[in-house]
């Protein structure tokens, strides 16, 4: 699929105004997914912007290689493929969790008491630990809510790994939410 | 504990992706097998946690930056451009303006990015069509609106006697941290001002500087830092902040 370079485009063509109204009409409605995907993968909101927009012109520079078929595992690819090559450019600043589990907590809930809130930001340091391999598999299925073909798509692995990956996953966030809340208190009694 | 269902079959069901034949088979299995019931009800339980974790939608300045870099390439976007994405354009034709090299994934800079953050976050206000996300020039029903929105209560102050109504107030995201951004009124002009807890004791005085024809002010007040960006005169921006830290110490 050659996502994983830099290079330019094989047949060097700069995309055409046609090409880029397409991209904005097939691709750009994606960006809040693409964003939401980057912040999982990075752990970090500044670094995420980062990540979705590099993807986005990756997206826009390969996009004559778009066959049709489902823009949105299409530029999640390239998201998950993008961090891949920038990751270690932010390994050294890689930060505490801190700031995920406060971005978490700020979120705009009124509606919502502030036993959930403090629940929820459980679940997202919970989950913002979690090993990146099986993170990236549990985000997509829950998060982006992708099937398991489109998840395979995505990461490039067979169908069955996803599976053991995500079950793994599973295992894995149900330990760290036990460590991390009351069994009783929280209704989680079943994890 | 000796049910194969149980194992094979329970995440596969609560994803949606068993056949239906699977499907019935395991809900005549969850008949018989507690282990099955339990195991259903620890999936979707987890399930909900995730499910009901807020998302952030991607930042206003990141969309500018997205589409400075389709303009570069393509030119004007097509003629039914919306208000959304005009805005977003003049934000992007802005900070090319500023010139502070946004691309490049630099974090280092803070106060660069700091700035274009809070200009993106000011155009939005000076044109958008609703400004803001509470709407009042009651300073007891723009304060209440941040409870539970932000970790902190903004100061928020009427600065109508001294010439600058208030608008309303909006949530704005700068440096990763979800801010409480006032909205001010001087004659045809919107003000944007985002306030924040200083980490720092000690009052400072009004810094403002002029970039690209906006004016913008930081100093610290009463424990609060605070950026103001207008496209006021500097010397209008100046009274605000005067008139500001002359309500906060007065408590009006
Ligand atoms: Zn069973």
């Amino acid at each position: 699929m050659g996502l994983m370079s830099d290079a330019p485009e094989p047949d060097g063509r700069t995309p055409d105004n046609r090409t880029v109204e397409r991209f904005r009409i097939v691709v750009l409605p994606h960006l809040d997914s693409a964003y939401g995907f980057a912040r999982w993968l990075a752990r970090d909101p500044v670094a995420a912007q980062d990540l979705a927009q590099e993807s986005l012109l990756r997206a826009l520079r390969y996009f004559h290689a778009f066959r049709g078929e489902e823009a949105r595992p299409w530029l999640l690819r390239i998201v998950r493929n993008t961090w891949t090559d920038m990751r270690t450019r932010y390994a050294a600043e890689s930060e505490s969790l801190e700031t995920v589990e406060n971005q978490v907590a700020a979120g705009p809930d009124p509606e919502q008491s502030a036993e959930a809130g403090e629940r929820r930001r459980h679940v997202a340091a919970a989950l913002a630990a979690l090993p990146a391999e099986v993170r990236e598999v549990l985000v997509l299925r829950e998060i982006e809510d992708l099937s398991y073909k489109q998840i395979a798509g995505v990461l490039d692995l067979p169908i069955g790994t996803v599976m053991s990956r995500l079950a793994r996953a599973r295992e894995k966030l149900a330990a760290e939410l036990r460590g991390r809340l009351g069994r009783r208190d929280h209704g989680l009694s079943d994890l | 504990m000796d049910c194969p269902t149980c194992e094979a079959m329970v995440d596969a069901y609560v994803d949606g992706e068993l056949s239906a034949r699977d499907s019935v088979e395991f809900e005549a299995a969850l008949a018989i097998c507690t282990d099955c019931r339990q195991r259903l009800e620890a999936a979707r339980t987890m399930s909900g946690l995730l499910r009901g974790l807020p998302a952030d939608p991607a930042p206003d300045l990141l969309r500018a930056r997205i589409e400075r870099e389709l303009r570069a390439i393509a030119g004007r976007p097509h003629e039914r451009a919306r208000e959304r994405m005009r805005w977003a354009a003049v934000a992007a034709s802005l900070i090319v303006a500023v010139g502070l090299g946004w691309l490049g994934g630099n974090l280092t800079g803070q106060g660069g990015r700091q700035s274009d953050e809070m200009i993106a976050g000011y155009l939005r206000v000076a044109m958008a069509e609703t400004p803001v996300d509470v709407a009042s020039s009651d300073r007891h029903t723009v304060k209440p609106w941040f409870v539970g929105r932000i970790d902190y209560a903004p100061p928020v102050h009427d600065l109508t006697a001294q010439g600058f109504p208030l608008l309303g107030g909006r949530l704005d995201v700068v440096d990763g941290r979800k801010v409480a951004v006032l909205v001010y009124r001087r004659n045809q002009h919107r003000l944007a001002l985002t306030v924040w807890p200083a980490a720092t004791a000690g009052n400072t005085s009004p810094d403002i500087t002029v970039r690209d024809g906006f004016a913008l002010a930081r100093w610290r007040h009463a424990g609060f830092e605070m950026r103001a960006v207008s496209d006021l005169a500097p010397a209008e921006m100046g009274s605000f902040a005067t008139a500001l830290d002359k309500a906060a110490d007065s408590g009006s």
